[in-house]
C-alpha cells in the first residue's frame, strides 16, 4: 500500500499550525498530564516541512516526533476516552478534542503526515520474493525462527519458556544503576498501546469479511476479557501499573512516549483506519502475537527482578499464555487464511506488514536503548558536555525558563550542549522523582534524537544550546 | 429442597440457568444435559466441532479438545421419558431459570476440515 495525499504541502502546512495551536494540543507546566486524556501537547513545530518523507536516517528526528504526536491525537479522536474523575472534571476538552473544527483540520492534515511518517517503510527493506501460500507458509516459519521463536513439532508456535534468562533488552534495563527508572520507561512505552488495547484492532470487527472476521473477532474477546471489565487486558494492565507506583490514568506520560513508540502505535491504528491496509495489519499482528508469549514471559521476569514481589504482572502472565493461542490463531486463520481466500494477490501486501513490523521493533528496541544508556548516566554526559563546550558552534539559542513555563518535551536533530548561565535547571530524560539538576555553568551533552524536557528549578534559569559537531560514538 | 424442571426434548435443547448455560450433548446415543463452558476460558462448547475420533470436542475459541467424558461430568441430573425429560437443577439455584432451542453443532459427525491444532484438556 502506498500512502498518498490531494493537499498540498501549504495547506497541509497551515492546517496543521491550526490544529497544533488548539489550546488542548498546547504545551502546559506539568510535567506530568494527570486524569485528562484530551490534553496532548505536541510542542513547536519550528520550520519543519512535512511534505518530504522522513528517511530511515531521520526516523529519530524532531520531525517524527512531532508528526507521531499529532498522529496519535487524530487515531485517538475516533476512539472513547473519558477522564476517570468524571465528564465534568474535562467537558470543554472533550467537546473540543471531538468538535468539528478539530476534526475537520485532523482529516486535512493526516493524509500528508501518514506519507511523512511512513513512506521510509517502503524504501527501507527490498520485499523479499514471496508468492505463493507455500512461499508465504516457509518465509513466516523462518521469520519467526530467526526471531528466536521457531515453530514446534506440531507447526505451531512454541510454548513459552518460563525459566528462561533474561536477555536483550530486557536485561539491560536491569543492568542499568536506575533500574526502576529504565523498567517505568519501558511500562510507559508499553502504555501507550496497552491503556487502549486492541481499539486498533476494534476497527477491523465490522464489515463483512469471511470467516476471517469472526477468527479476529475471538482474539478480540480475549483481549477485551470476554465482556468482564477485570479481565480486560487493559484493565490488568492498569493493575501492573498501579503496583509499582506508576499512574493509571491514559497519557500520563505522554511527554516520555519515545519517537519510535509513537510512530510503531501509530502505524497499527494507521493500517486499521485506512482499510487499504488491513492485510498489511494482519500479518503484522500475526507477526507480534507469535513473538508476544515469550516476549511477555520475558517482561515479567524483567520486572520481578526490578522490582521483586511488589509488582503484580499478571498482565505478562496473561500474554505468556493467551499468545501462545493467538500466535497460532493468526498465524492460521488470519495470515494463512487470507491468503488461502484472496490469493497471490495479496500476499505481497501480508509479507510487507511483517517486514514494516520487524524494522519497527528493530528501530524501536534501538531507541529505547540508547534512551536508558543516556538518562542513566546524565552526570557522565554532563561531564562530557563541560569536556565538549569549546568544540562547540557558534549557534547559541538561549531561553528563561521559570517554574510556571509551558514544558515539553523533544529531541534535536544534532547533538547538543545545554549550558545553564544563571540558576538551575532540572532535566527529565525519563518519568522520575529525582530528575538530573543542572547547576550554573553546567554543560549537558545531550545526543541526537534523545527525548528531554528542561524545567526551571530556580525562580529564574537561563539556558543556552549550542550544537556539537559529532566526532564520538555517544 | 431441589429444583426441578420439565422439558420437551423435541421443542428445546438448551437449560439457562442464571448465567450457566446447559446443552443437550448427544454421548454414544444418550442425550445428557451438559454445562457450555469450555473449561479453558468458558468457550461455547455447544458450538464445538468433534475431533475425528468423536470422542472430543474441539472449543471454538482457542482450539482445546476437551473430551466428552469430562463434559459429561458436567451433565445435569436427567430423567427421560420419550421426548419429556425431567430435570434436577443444581443445588441452592434460585437463579432464573429458561429453556430454548439454539444451533449445537456439537452432535454433528466430526469436522472434515478440522485441523489438529490446541492443547489437551481433559
Ligand atoms: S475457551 Fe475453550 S479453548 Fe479457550
Ligand atoms: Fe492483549
Ligand atoms: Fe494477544
Amino acid at each position: 500500500m502506498t500512502v498518498t495525499t490531494t493537499a498540498t504541502a501549504t495547506t497541509t502546512g497551515s492546517a496543521l499550525a491550526r490544529y497544533c495551536a488548539q489550546r488542548i494540543f498546547q504545551p502546559v507546566p506539568d510535567v506530568l498530564i494527570a486524569g485528562n486524556p484530551f490534553l496532548r501537547p505536541i510542542g513547536p513545530l519550528g520550520e519543519h516541512d512535512f511534505s518530504v518523507p522522513a528517511t530511515e536516517a531521520e526516523f529519530l528526528g524532531s520531525g517524527q516526533l512531532l508528526a507521531g504526536r499529532v498522529l496519535c491525537n487524530a487515531y485517538e479522536s475516533d476512539m472513547i476516552l473519558l477522564p476517570p474523575a468524571g465528564l465534568a472534571s474535562a467537558k470543554d476538552d472533550f467537546d473540543l478534542f471531538y468538535g468539528d473544527e478539530v476534526r475537520a483540520l485532523r482529516d486535512r492534515v493526516r493524509p500528508g503526515l501518514e506519507r511523512y511518517a511512513f513512506s521510509f517503510l517502503d524504501d527501507a527493506v527490498p520485499a523479499p520474493p514471496v508468492r505463493t501460500l507455500d512461499e508465504l507458509q516457509a518465509y513466516f516459519l523462518a521469520e519467526v525462527g530467526g526471531a528466536g521463536a521457531p515453530a514446534d513439532a506440531s507447526g505451531s508456535n512454541p510454548a513459552v519458556d518460563a525459566a528462561a534468562p533474561v536477555s536483550g533488552t530486557m536485561k539491560a534495563i536491569t543492568e542499568c544503576r536506575h533500574p526502576e527508572e529504565a523498567a517505568a520507561l519501558h511500562l510507559i512505552q508499553l502504555a501507550l498501546d496497552a491503556l487502549t488495547e486492541a481499539s486498533a484492532m476494534a476497527r477491523n470487527l465490522g464489515g463483512s469479511y469471511g470467516v476471517e472476521q469472526s477468527e479476529l473477532f475471538k482474539i478480540f474477546n480475549d483481549e477485551f476479557g470476554y465482556g468482564v471489565y477485570g479481565a480486560k487486558h487493559s484493565t490488568i494492565f492498569k493493575e501492573m501499573l498501579a503496583s509499582v507506583g506508576l499512574r493509571t490514568d491514559l497519557h500520563a506520560y505522554w511527554n516520555f512516549y519515545l519517537t519510535s513508540s509513537l510512530v510503531g502505535v501509530n502505524y497499527f491504528n494507521w493500517l486499521t483506519e485506512d482499510h487499504r491496509g488491513m492485510f498489511r495489519y494482519m500479518a503484522a499482528v500475526t507477526y507480534l502475537e507469535w513473538l508476544f508469549a515469550q516476549g511477555f514471559a520475558d517482561t515479567g521476569a524483567m520486572l520481578r527482578a526490578v522490582y521483586g514481589d511488589r509488582v503484580d504482572a499478571k498482565y505478562c502472565d496473561e500474554h505468556a499464555h493467551i499468545d501462545v493461542h493467538h500466535g497460532r490463531m493468526t498465524y492460521e486463520n488470519l495470515l494463512l487464511g487470507l491468503a488461502r481466500a484472496h490469493g497471490e494477490l495479496v500476499i505481497p501486501e501480508l509479507v510487507r506488514g511483517i517486514e514494516d513490523t520487524k524494522l519497527l521493533l528493530r528501530l524501536g528496541d534501538a531507541d529505547f536503548r540508547a534512551q536508558i544508556a543516556w538518562a542513566d548516566a546524565l552526570d557522565a554526559h554532563t561531564e562530557a558536555g563541560a569536556a565538549l563546550a569549546t568544540a562547540a558552534m557558534d549557534d547559541a539559542v538561549t531561553g528563561t525558563l521559570r517554574p510556571g513555563s509551558p514544558f515539553s518535551t523533544g529531541v534535536y536533530d544534532a547533538d547538543r550542549l545545554v549550558e545553564v548561565e544563571s540558576g538551575e535547571v532540572d532535566v527529565h530524560a525519563w518519568a522520575t522523582q529525582n530528575p538530573h539538576r543542572l547547576g550554573t555553568g553546567d554543560v549537558l551533552l545531550v545526543p541526537r534524537g534523545r527525548l528531554h524536557g528542561l524545567k526551571a528549578a530556580s525562580p529564574e534559569a537561563r539556558v543556552t544550546v549550542r550544537t556539537v559537531e559529532r566526532t564520538f560514538d555517544a | 429442597m431441589a429444583r426441578v424442571i420439565v422439558m420437551d426434548l423435541s421443542r428445546h435443547n438448551t437449560v439457562m440457568v442464571g448465567h450457566d448455560r446447559y446443552f443437550v450433548l448427544d454421548t454414544g446415543g444418550r442425550a445428557e444435559l451438559v454445562r457450555d463452558h469450555c473449561p479453558h476460558r468458558g468457550g461455547p462448547l455447544s458450538l464445538a466441532r468433534r475431533t475425528p475420533d468423536g470422542r472430543r470436542l474441539s472449543c471454538p475459541w482457542h482450539g482445546t479438545k476437551v473430551g466428552v467424558a469430562a463434559v459429561r461430568r458436567s451433565r445435569l441430573p436427567m430423567v427421560r421419558s420419550g421426548d419429556e425429560a425431567l430435570v434436577v437443577l443444581p443445588d441452592g439455584a434460585d437463579a432464573p431459570v429458561s429453556v430454548t432451542h439454539r444451533e449445537i453443532l456439537a452432535n454433528l459427525p466430526p469436522d472434515p476440515t478440522h485441523h489438529d491444532e490446541g492443547a489437551e484438556h481433559g
